[in-house]
């Protein structure tokens, strides 16, 4: 399983994600995001959605992801808590999420930055710090 | 890492690193600051950022910032860059996701005495009637073919629809109105997060405020301005809401690439940018600028909705209850605009991250009755703690092309703000204080608490220190609205 641990910055919010493999690593990115968003209870039954997304690289990937998940989660009042990644290569996605309706949600973030992003390799499979526009 | 040590100070609150530093860099980098903020400026990646901008080719003078200056991601917050308009670049990452994230003033002709006893109601009626908090929709419903109006007349549209006095859109930087916005070169779904939420404040730092004005420094500027001590103000800070939002995060996903394509070498994948002058550039000025105007026509709207407020609450109970507006300043920006650099006349795109065009006597873009005085610069402070007005000086064109600060400035993280207090006990002590309180969500509260921001009267006194702008009045809040 992906792990994710919040990091002090200033102004915004940041991440430090790990994960086995891409996919974890793209599942612990996305999780730990909704979690900086959490607090709202559900308020209806859980919806599915498909995603499919091509990029230049790891790094543009994973901002797509992210910046695609609060979308598709903005605009249809959403938290998204489960993520399935049916494919994933560098520059390709496609994934189901499964999103629970919010009647409020106590946070928000505007956007995944792109801000000194690298998605690094290491012993037990990868590792990437993101920052987001809050 | 770059430390204090490499600076060298070239006046009382200036202090610069040189191009030599890193071979990379086009320009030298400056801070304006006084002694403490200048130091306290290292305990976080702004001064590293501030040296990647340096690094953008076509970077005319400096790569410069002011006392609120605290780490963002790319661009430093409290951050001005300018370009060459024909060989140099921008960079939707110097802009930011908030696009003309902005401040604007209204005067009253109420004192505080006279407006005290109805606070509370004043306070609740402006909550009800300015729409806040996360996702937020907006009072306004737009069609699509008003939405696109929004996005290239800004505070015209605004005039056209009756939300807007002219004297209001005389007093906006730009007229309210950036005249390179293209509603076309807006993505869809930025129009769809848009059309919604005309006329909200949001959430985050936004606010909505009710001040007092507490102290006049420069007695003439202010009656110029309409300020004397004992009178009610209103403050609004929002900006482009999930419009601006997406206009930043597509426009940074498409110019992913052209950095490579340009030869344009980044230290940073948040600083991608393109040639002003080629396709991409142009596109995304034009996005940028629908954008800004949206921005713009925003707070006009709050600001309408702000009289609304006053006239249910105070109508018959008070003499006079009308607003005027002093001025509409934008701090998440880039700008078309011409400049003197070294003699020598040029058009620039100067990049406003968190900093506030400070126009000093003599530039053509300030409205008449600001000619003899030079452009109002509003400077908030943090929530509970005193606001400035401030004008700009003579010497920010060649300081900081006429740039001034934004704000108090972070300087402690959400985190450890919401760690070290409570929402609760921050209303309280506001309350304690004679500030009333409306929030959507308690932890906003803490996030956003005083002891979260820097002094905003040691930025003020540097900016003053450094010759950019000088005082002209002090406001402290009564009551506060957030989303």
């Amino acid at each position: 399983m992906g792990r994710w641990q919040e990091l002090d910055h200033t102004a915004d919010l940041a991440l430090h994600v790990w994960g086995r493999d891409l996919t974890d690593l793209f599942v612990a990115a996305a999780s730990g995001m909704f979690s900086l968003l959490a607090g709202a209870a559900p308020a209806g039954a859980a919806v599915r959605f498909e995603l499919h997304l091509a990029a230049l690289d790891v790094e543009s990937l994973l901002v797509d992801w992210l910046n695609e998940l609060l979308y598709l989660c903005e605009t249809r009042d959403l938290v998204a808590t489960g993520f399935v990644l049916e494919r994933l290569t560098p520059t390709e996605l496609q994934a189901e999420v499964v999103g629970v309706p919010v009647a409020e949600r106590r946070a928000h973030i505007k956007a995944a930055t792109y801000h000194m992003l690298s998605v690094v390799a290491v012993e037990a499979g990868y590792e990437t710090e993101v920052v987001f526009d809050v | 890492m770059v430390t204090r040590e490499s600076f060298r100070r070239v006046g009382a609150c200036s202090w610069e690193l040189p191009e030599s530093y890193d071979e990379r860099m086009q320009a030298p980098a400056r801070i304006y600051a006084g002694k403490v903020l200048f130091e306290r400026a290292f305990g976080d990646r702004s001064v590293e950022q501030l040296v990647n901008v340096a690094m953008l080719p076509g970077l005319v003078k400096y790569a410069m910032a002011l006392p609120d200056m605290h780490q963002g991601y790319g661009f430093p917050i409290g951050g001005v860059a300018a370009f060459d308009y024909d060989k140099g670049i921008i960079s939707p990452g110097g802009v930011g996701y908030d696009i003309n994230c902005g401040v604007r003033m209204l005067t009253s002709r109420m004192d505080y005495e006279e407006v005290a006893p109805h606070m509370d109601a004043l306070a609740t009626a402006l909550f009800r009637h300015c729409p806040s908090g996360v996702g937020g929709s907006g009072a306004v419903n737009l069609s699509w073919d008003e939405l696109n109006a929004v996005l290239e007349e800004g505070s015209g549209w605004a005039l056209k629809s009756g939300y807007a006095t002219a004297e209001d859109v005389t007093r906006t930087e730009s007229e309210g109105c950036l005249l390179q916005a293209q509603a076309a070169a807006v993505p869809d779904r930025a129009k769809a997060r848009g059309r919604g939420q005309l006329g909200s404040l949001g959430s985050g730092n936004h606010f909505l405020e009710v001040d007092v004005v507490d102290e006049v420094y420069d007695v003439g500027t202010a009656e110029c301005y309409g300020l004397r001590v004992g009178q009610v103000v209103v403050q609004i800070h929002c900006g482009s809401r999930g419009l601006g939002h997406e206009v930043c995060t597509q426009s940074l996903r498409q110019l992913q690439d052209a950095p490579q394509r340009y030869g344009i070498p980044i230290p940073d994948r948040e600083l991608v940018a393109a040639p002003i002058a080629s396709p991409e550039g142009q596109t995304y000025l034009a996005a940028m600028a629908a954008a800004a105007n949206y921005a713009f026509a925003n707070r006009q709207v709050l600001a309408h909705f702000v009289r609304l407020a006053f006239e249910e609450i105070l109508a018959g109970k008070v003499p006079d209850w009308h607003l005027d507006q002093l001025y509409d300043v934008t701090h998440n920006i880039a700008k078309v605009e011409d400049h003197i650099v070294d003699g020598v006349r040029m058009r620039l795109v100067v990049h406003r991250k968190g900093a506030t065009r400070a126009f000093p006597v003599g530039r053509p873009e300030l409205p008449d009755v600001y000619r003899t005085t030079g452009q109002p610069v509003l400077v908030p402070g943090s929530m509970g703690t005193y606001s400035y007005v401030l004008a700009a000086e003579p010497a920010s064109l060649e300081l900081t092309l006429g740039s001034s600060c934004h704000g108090a400035g972070r300087r402690m993280s959400r985190r450890a703000a919401t760690r070290a207090m409570r929402g609760e006990s921050v209303r309280a002590q506001l309350k304690a204080q004679g500030v009333a309180v409306r929030a959507k969500g308690m932890r906003r509260l803490a996030e956003e608490a005083p002891l979260a921001y820097k002094d905003v009267s040691l930025v003020v006194e540097s900016v003053v220190g450094a010759g950019i702008a000088r005082k002209v009045a002090r406001v402290r809040p009564v009551a506060v609205i957030k989303g």
